[in-house]
């Protein structure tokens, strides 16, 4: 319970909150170096990560991004369905389902 | 700048989730109709509203989440959008946002802001969205009026409307806002409040998605739904059925006996009537799906299922409408307008009559009732449905491999936050559904019924009746000379029941002589392979407009009188042993051919309900799909390929069968 709430936070504050202090410069500084670039199908529940950026320049690379993978956003990895895919995400303050396929695109580091 | 010569439109532009078209039903009334785009199944709501003294025409436009199209619906609401079709688009944008997800959302309407068309941005579900925005300082920073609106209550419509007319006026360009970087934005009027509704969503998911439990916690879920479904429709099933018997006794007291007797009771009341009495179903179905849907759950159903659905090319959004198949393809077919894939969305069509629904069930009942023994009852009415899925899985993927190939088979679904279904939203969808199928039984499902009636009835010969009246005096004589009294009670009972006997041979008489059965016969040759009896194809041909309509048909051609479909059910097969060998099931069995061997056998019984399985025997069906891809070729490949697949399937089973030497005897 306390995992999901501590992501909630994390992954809300960047989309605005003026008077809380921001804490995701405060996380680069606490893990540098850990963020060794990987795609996001690879990140395991429970994750918070950092978009690099989206792979490729299609249709499908330009959704991504429209639907909040742009370079800065943390993702959280919320869940994988029973069957092992699709992946539940949770970024930008909503939860997207995406298949491991789709997910593969998009360039992570560690939040 | 149009507004002198025609109604303002105002176009609501958003994603799935924002919440349009509840704001759509609040701005207007419930009174919105779905119209389709021209030259695509695609369809948009769209009702008029008064916003002071001005009428303004208000579109719902399918969900887009950017402005680069990714699929054919986000194509033509695009298209429509920047008027490149029929020479209109939208006079106003209104912009639906989701509070929820902010910095999203802004994306889209900064980017519906640059095309400078008059816009103005509805905020929805800032109530729930556990973060504060200063709605004045977010128009300020747009340089575009905001409004907060509250989706499922409506409260804030007015202060929307009277924007909406205000930007239809306005005659010169709004100035352009001070360019600011979406981040800026966002940080400046938002401010994070409690969020209540978030954690709920977080608490359910957790159990609702659990990897272990959220498959069974979904299978109880449609089994209970299910449960509720067929109990709660019988009430009314039992009604319509009812008074469809009362209005046809009605209809023949008041209507001397004759062509226009047999055209009201038979033709319509019976005809359509077989129809309707699926509507209560339909109506429950659409409920639950309608409250699943605008509850948030359905989405977790599909994100549940997604993985073996997307094996075949369909994807978890398919699975609701499948499963609604079972009770009735009809429903199943209008909850597919959850799929935003168009061409996911006609695969899916296309496969969901595959699904066995309840009008199959008398003809599997009786069949199996008649010739298979009863621990066998069970595992053969599961066969029959698993053919259906399994079929339907590899239709499917054979489309979305050849005729229905998508450059993406992706899944990109939002998982709303759960909230309480607004009444409205429900009554709606299922009203909209209603008035579909009402118009087919008036329309599709009408002039089948009176073509079934024309080709049953005709021609007459003169002959059939006389003889029949020449059965009947003496009967008639012998009854006359007993007297009331009850020591005569009995011989009275046998009297009648010959003349009872007469009235369904001449019954028989007429129908073996129409041109129904002379069409069954002509093509009976082409069915023989499958193991059918003439009787059963005249009985195929008859199922045209409903498949249990070869009930009563097998009823009057084996002699047996008027058999209601109604009487055979699931749990009537325990203990049909021992009626094995009365009414329809008894008449069956012991059927001969003009040869005298047994017209039917436990092999041409499984061909049969084989071919029913999988045949398209459902103008309610193909109306349907009719209706929802605004094309006469789906509704007719459909049927094409469900028929000789049916046809194909019962040749197959029947001549492997009897290869195998099975099934000779009953």
């Amino acid at each position: 319970m306390s995992e999901a709430s501590r992501a909630l936070e994390v992954s809300v504050v960047p989309s605005g909150d003026a008077k809380a202090s921001r804490p995701a410069p405060q996380s680069r500084v606490e893990a540098p170096g850990r963020g060794a670039p990987r795609t996001l199908d690879r990140a395991a529940p429970g994750a918070v990560v950092r978009v690099i950026g989206v792979d490729g320049d299609d249709a499908l690379a330009r959704r991504l991004e429209d639907l909040g993978f742009w370079r800065g956003s943390e993702v959280r990895v919320d869940r994988v369905a029973p069957f092992g895919d699709p992946v539940q995400f949770r970024l930008h303050g909503y939860r997207l389902a995406l298949r491991k396929s789709e997910a593969k695109r998009v360039l992570v580091e560690d939040g | 700048m149009t507004a002198s010569r025609r109604v303002p439109t105002v176009a609501l532009v958003g994603r799935q989730n924002a919440g349009k078209t509840s704001l759509l039903m609040h701005l207007t009334g419930t009174t919105q109709h779905p119209v389709n785009f021209p030259g695509s199944s695609v369809e948009r709501g769209e009702a008029f509203t008064k916003a002071g003294d001005e009428v303004l025409r208000v579109v719902d436009l399918p969900g887009i989440t950017s402005l680069e199209a990714l699929s054919p619906d986000e194509a033509v609401a695009l298209d429509w959008l920047d008027g490149k079709r029929e020479g209109e688009g939208a006079d106003v944008v209104c912009a639906v946002m989701d509070a929820a997800k902010l910095s999203v959302e802004l994306r889209l309407v900064l980017a519906l802001a640059a095309r400078g068309k008059p816009l103005v941005v509805a905020l929805t579900k800032s109530d729930v969205a556990g973060v504060t925005i200063d709605v004045d300082l977010l128009a300020t920073r747009l340089g575009v009026p905001v409004l907060a609106v509250n989706a499922l209550t409506g409260v804030g419509k007015d202060a929307l409307l009277a924007a909406l007319r205000a930007e239809a006026r306005r005659t010169t360009p709004r100035p352009p806002a001070a360019p600011l970087a979406l981040d800026t934005i966002v940080r400046e009027v938002t401010a994070r409040s409690g969020d209540p509704h978030d954690n709920l969503t977080d608490k359910l998911d957790r159990v609702l998605l659990h990897r272990v439990f959220g498959l069974p916690i979904l299978g109880l879920l449609l089994f209970g739904i299910f449960q509720t479904l067929f109990a709660g429709a019988k009430p009314a099933m039992d009604l319509i059925e009812a008074g469809q018997g009362a209005l046809g006794s009605w209809v023949t007291d008041l209507v001397p006996e004759g062509a226009l007797q047999s055209f009201l009771v038979d033709g319509l009341v019976n005809g359509v009537g077989s129809v309707l009495v699926f509507l209560p179903q339909i109506i429950l179905l659409m409920i639950f799906v309608s409250l699943l849907e605008a509850s948030g759950y359905m989405a977790r159903a599909a994100f549940l299922l997604d993985r073996v659905l997307s094996k075949v090319g369909l994807s978890g959004r398919s699975f609701v409408p499948m499963v609604s198949s079972f009770a009735c393809a009809v429903p199943g077919i209008l909850s597919t307008r959850m799929i935003d894939n168009e061409r996911e969305r006609l695969a899916t069509i296309a496969i969901l009559p595959l699904m066995s629904c309840s009008a199959r069930l008398p003809v599997y009942v009786v069949l199996i009732a008649a010739f298979f023994p009863v621990h066998q009852a069970g595992l053969v009415l599961f066969s029959l449905y698993a053919l259906g899925v399994v079929i339907a899985f590899a239709v499917a993927w054979i489309l979305r491999k050849t005729k229905l190939r998508g450059p993406y088979a992706v899944l990109m679904m939002e998982l709303p936050v759960y909230q309480r279904p607004s009444f409205k939203v429900v009554r709606g969808q299922v009203a909209a559904a209603v008035r579909e199928f009402m118009v087919m039984a008036g329309t599709v499902i009408l002039t089948t019924a009176i073509l079934i009636w024309i080709l049953s009835y005709y021609p007459r010969p003169a002959a059939v009746h006389e003889a029949a009246q020449r059965e009947r005096a003496p009967i008639a004589a012998e009854l006359a000379t007993l007297g009331d009294g009850p020591e005569h009670a009995d011989a009275r009972a046998s009297l009648e029941a010959k003349l009872d006997g007469v009235k369904t041979r001449e019954k028989a008489t007429y129908l073996e002589g129409s041109l129904l059965a002379s069409a069954g016969k002509f093509i009976a040759p082409l069915f023989e392979p499958a193991g059918f009896e003439w009787r059963t194809t005249v009985g195929v041909l008859a199922a045209f407009p409903a498949r249990e309509l070869i009930i009563p048909t097998l009823g009057i051609l084996y002699r047996v009188g008027d058999v209601d479909p109604g009487e055979f059910e699931v749990a009537s097969l325990d203990a049909n042993e021992a009626r094995k060998d009365q009414g329809l099931t008894g008449r069956l069995r012991s059927a001969t051919r003009e040869d005298g061997s047994p017209a039917w056998s436990t092999l041409s019984a499984l061909a049969v309900m084989v071919f029913f399985a999988l045949c398209s025997q459902c103008m309610a069906t193909l109306g349907a799909i009719r209706r929802e891809t605004r094309s006469w070729k789906w509704p007719v490949f459909v049927f094409t390929y469900m028929t000789s697949l049916a046809w194909l399937m019962a040749v197959l089973v029947f001549q492997v069968g009897s290869a195998l030497g099975l099934g000779g005897g009953s």
